[in-house]
């Protein structure tokens, strides 16, 4: 680990600044994802601007979204009693996340904007239509994803919520890699109050992807047998040792199913 | 049922080099375990010590993977039986039944 400049604004505005004037700085957030890759040397940022100083919002549950604030651990998200009642799908995806010291430190906005491809929450935020709130503006979750590891942010830009549309019903489902905990797959199903159902996938692709077909059939009927005998092409999937694309096709099927089967 | 090594077949590296892509079992993945205790002391030493090393471990892989072929109905099935190998084995079968 190389020295760094660290700093711990009170404000948005501040950590923005900082940012601004640092060479090469970097946010810290839960630190679960920043810290290893700075043990190991794959970031050697000049600044570190932790972002655990800023005012620290919580769980709001509003009449039609659930906003939370950018600091928020995933522990918190999944035992916060209103949004498990407003978007179970989202409070079972937070409780799955990796183990409990990964949940109690990590953070929803350094993994929105770590945008990992095997990370749960990207596929919430894209199946919701999520708005990504940060210091500069409001981000729709279709814009904000753009690929591996890679986000719509701009260098100086910091997360500050992720505000959710309830929707009648949600259900998320992982098969999580047994070595990292993080989705091989992962598939979130919401049903919107206009009848509407988006299907996001994870851990599958190089990033979060929605599954048209599937969305279709659960729209005419929102039931698990409506998405039977369709299967999603491997061609594109991630292949390594862990699954081949041909058994993340297979489980994308068997993850759809279940969370239609999970949603609430 | 976890535990692989797996190296870059073009370079040797060792893919699996942390524990986020080894898979060592943690405690959700083990059953509880009871404790049995054989006592046979060496006669040829006053504190009856012998060495001994993994010795329940040379049986317990095989009867694994014996009950893994077994319940598959396939003769061969690579270790660790992850879920991905499982299911790979079970193509064929699936084949042969449509
Ligand atoms: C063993 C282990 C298992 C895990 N399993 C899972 C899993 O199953 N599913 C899953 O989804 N994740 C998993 N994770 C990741 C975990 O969820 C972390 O929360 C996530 O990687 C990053 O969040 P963080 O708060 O730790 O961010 P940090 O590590 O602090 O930051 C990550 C990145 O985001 C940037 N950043 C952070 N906050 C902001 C912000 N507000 N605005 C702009 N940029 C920001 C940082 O600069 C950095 O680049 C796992 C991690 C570990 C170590």
């Amino acid at each position: 680990m190389e020295n760094f400049a660290y700093h711990r604004p009170a404000k948005v505005a501040d950590a923005v600044k900082a940012m601004k004037k640092a060479k090469d700085g970097k946010f810290l957030s839960g630190g679960h994802t920043l810290i290893p890759a700075l043990k190991q040397g794959l970031a050697n940022p000049t600044d570190l601007i932790d972002l655990s100083g800023l005012n620290k919002g919580g769980v709001k549950v509003g009449a039609k979204s659930v906003t939370v604030s950018a600091g928020t651990a995933h522990a918190d998200v999944a035992a916060d009693k209103g949004l498990k009642k407003a978007i179970p799908g989202v409070a079972i995806l937070a409780g799955g996340i990796g183990d409990p010291h990964v949940r109690h430190r990590g953070t929803i906005g350094g993994s929105v904007a770590n945008n990992d491809p095997a990370a749960d929450y990207p596929s919430a935020c894209l199946a919701l239509g999520a708005t990504i709130h940060t210091s500069e503006r409001k981000i729709p979750a279709e814009k904000f994803f753009t690929g591996m590891f890679s986000t719509a942010l701009k260098s100086s830009e910091v997360i500050t919520a992720v505000e959710f549309p309830i929707p009648k019903k949600s259900g998320y489902a992982k098969f999580p890699n047994p070595a990292s905990l993080y989705a091989m797959v992962g598939v979130f199903v919401a049903q919107m109050g206009d009848g509407s159902v988006r299907v996001a996938v994870t851990g599958a692709g190089p990033g979060v992807f929605r599954v048209p077909e599937m969305e279709a059939a659960l729209a005419k009927n929102f039931s698990a047998k409506s998405l039977e005998g369709l299967s999603v092409k491997s061609k594109g999937l991630n292949s390594d040792m862990h699954a081949s694309a041909e058994y993340r096709a297979h489980l994308i099927g068997v993850m759809a199913r279940r969370a239609v089967t999970a949603a609430k | 049922m976890t535990e692989g090594c797996v190296y870059d077949s073009d370079s040797g590296q060792l893919l699996t080099g942390s524990y986020m892509d080894y898979c060592m079992p943690r405690a959700a993945d083990v059953p509880s375990f009871k404790l049995g205790f054989t006592c046979t002391p060496c006669p040829t030493n006053p504190l009856g010590m012998k060495g001994c090393g993994e010795a329940g471990a040379i049986a317990s892989p095989a009867a694994v993977m014996n009950a893994v072929t077994d319940a598959l109905g396939v003769r061969d099935v690579p270790m660790p039986a992850s879920p991905h190998v499982v299911w790979k084995a079970m193509q064929p079968m699936k084949k042969a039944a449509e």
